[in-house]
């Protein structure tokens, strides 16, 4: 906030668009969602092929800050293409309880290292446009890849995201760099494969913030 | 020089010191080594009865081994297959040098309704043969559906036929005392769990993921020992290694089961022919059968502690070892 009160001045003679042709690189940090990724009851088969339950499980992908990454180029005023990287270092987390034979519950952790890849397209809405702010809807998707402890094993995926959210310009110049300003967004995080015990889609929150520069 | 040895006399060898055998195999000692009992050629030949019993005949008889065997067979991640030589009027039994499958009448033998035995060369330590009889004394069916009042041949055929293999037996299994004595199975989920359904059950016609993580681990198909994982560790209580405590690695994602026992007196245990993944691990007493049924009576296996999980998620790599990981439990 102290970085937006300091340089609003500078932004006011300049609109929060960009010309075609501009890049855009930003770096910055999200909260991603905790997630759940499945349960599942350990069986045995009774002689009726019946089942009887020795325990039960509940999976999930707990909450956790990640890196981010974007370069963006716009394609128009409105409409800009991003190329986009993520790093985060979730816990995989699988709750044990409802032992037959009165198993203390426990929460089994392993800590996942993922690493996300992929593009986008971000759409600028003209309508609600001011000097220095510029709303936002952007979706995409790419390439998921999670790494469990000690790399013993990978497990890929991919994923897709869609939000939206407001860039704010902190500065305008005239030199190489011709803006600064930083860029909030909110978005679902849809994962597919990768660690997870039930196929299928596996949804997640993601708020973030980074700063951009604009070339 | 020849010896004959009953299959659960030689289930008790498999007590040894090698925590990476993995599974309850056999096993001869052959000059001061432990030598594990597997076929060493297939197809694995063998013949059938051609006598059969009130409510099985010599052809339904040979249907349902057959089944049974071609459920062994159709494990992709294993390399054993069998062929059957054709029918026979041998008994099961003779070191005749035929591996036989038959019925033998045996009423002495109140609570077996079948039994794996072998013939190996003591000098080398190679399985010549291997005979299982069915106990004509207990009631037989080969009823698609089953029979509420008769034990069902296809089901016993495939238990016998992993011993026949070189199997030994899982302790993933329920059961509860009976007030007449012996045990009860209130569920299993391995084939190679030491105690049948009640009469009329058909649910062991099918392979579980411990039979098929056994067999894997004994016959690996190729290439498989480099796709499957395993997975190892320590139970210790006070400080010092458990022997005999029965580990489960759950898969999350499947559902599955496989399991295997600390099998030395570190507490060291593994458990191999998995696929990668995450698991997550209980440690258990054996109270579920009968131990000699698993180690020599004469071993003491501490059955006195608490059902315990470990406390982190656990990866079982593709074609590696989890590395090790440690439980610790406490007495009840």
């Amino acid at each position: 906030m102290l970085c937006v009160a300091l340089s609003a001045r500078d932004a006011r003679a300049q609109p929060a668009g960009a010309a075609p042709g501009r890049l855009e690189v930003s770096g910055g940090g999200s909260w991603i969602g905790r997630t759940s990724i499945g349960a599942a009851d350990a069986n045995e088969t009774t002689p009726s092929n019946g089942s009887l339950r020795l325990f039960t499980t509940s999976s999930d992908l707990a909450a956790a800050p990640a890196l981010d990454v974007r370069i963006g180029v716009r394609l128009l005023r409105t409409i800009a293409v991003v190329a986009e990287a993520g790093y985060s270092r979730p816990d995989l987390r699988v709750a044990v309880s409802g032992d037959t034979e009165n198993g203390a519950p426990v929460t089994a952790v392993e800590k996942i290292q993922q690493y996300t890849i992929g593009a986008g397209v971000v759409w600028y809405v003209p309508a609600v446009r001011s000097a220095r702010l510029a709303p936002f809807v952007e979706g995409g998707g790419g390439y998921l890849r999670q790494l469990h402890e000690r790399a013993l094993l990978v497990q890929a995926g991919r994923y897709y995201d869609i939000g939206g959210g407001v860039t704010y310009l902190l500065s305008t110049r005239t030199g190489w760099m011709k803006a600064t300003g930083v860029r909030v967004d909110a978005r679902a995080v849809v994962r597919i494969d990768g660690v997870a015990f039930t196929s299928g889609s596996h949804t997640a929150p993601s708020v973030g913030a980074s700063f951009f520069a604009r070339f | 020089m020849r010896r004959r040895c009953l299959a659960l006399l030689a289930a008790l060898v498999v007590a040894q010191a090698d925590p990476a055998l993995a599974y309850l195999k056999f096993g001869v000692t052959v000059g001061g080594r432990q030598v594990t009992l597997k076929w060493s050629q297939t197809p694995v030949r063998y013949f059938v009865t051609n006598v059969g019993v009130p409510g099985v005949t010599a052809d339904d008889f040979q249907a349902a081994v057959g089944r049974a065997f071609a459920t062994w067979h159709a494990v992709a991640t294993a390399s054993i297959s069998y062929q059957l030589a054709g029918a026979t009027n041998a008994v099961p039994g003779r070191d005749d040098g035929l591996s036989t499958l038959g019925f033998l009448s045996r009423p002495d033998l109140d609570r077996v309704l079948a039994s794996t035995s072998f013939l190996v060369d003591a000098s080398t330590g190679a399985l010549l043969e291997s005979d299982i009889f069915f106990n004509s004394a207990m009631p037989w069916s080969v009823s698609p559906g089953g029979d509420a009042s008769r034990f069902d041949v296809e089901s016993i055929a495939l238990h016998e036929i992993g011993h026949f293999s070189g199997l030994g037996h899982s302790a993933l299994g329920e059961t509860e005392l009976r007030a007449g004595g012996g045990r009860v199975v209130l569920s299993s989920e391995a084939v190679m769990f030491p105690i049948a359904f009640t009469p009329g059950s058909t649910a062991g016609r099918r392979l579980k993921a411990d039979d098929i993580a056994g067999i894997s681990d004994l016959y690996p198909a190729d290439g498989d020992a480099s796709t499957l994982g395993t997975l190892s560790g320590r139970v210790t209580k006070n400080g010092s290694g458990v022997f005999g405590a029965h580990v489960v690695a759950f898969d999350p994602a499947t559902g599955s089961l496989v399991a295997n026992f600390t099998l030395n007196a570190n507490g060291q245990f593994s458990i191999g022919g998995l696929s990668p993944g995450p698991r997550i691990v209980r440690v258990e007493p054996l109270d579920d059968a009968d131990i000699d049924s698993f180690f020599d009576p004469e071993r003491q296996i501490d059955l006195d502690f608490r059902v315990a999980f470990a406390d982190r998620v656990v990866i079982v790599p593709r074609g590696g070892d989890s590395g090790e990981i440690a439980i610790a439990i406490v007495a009840k």
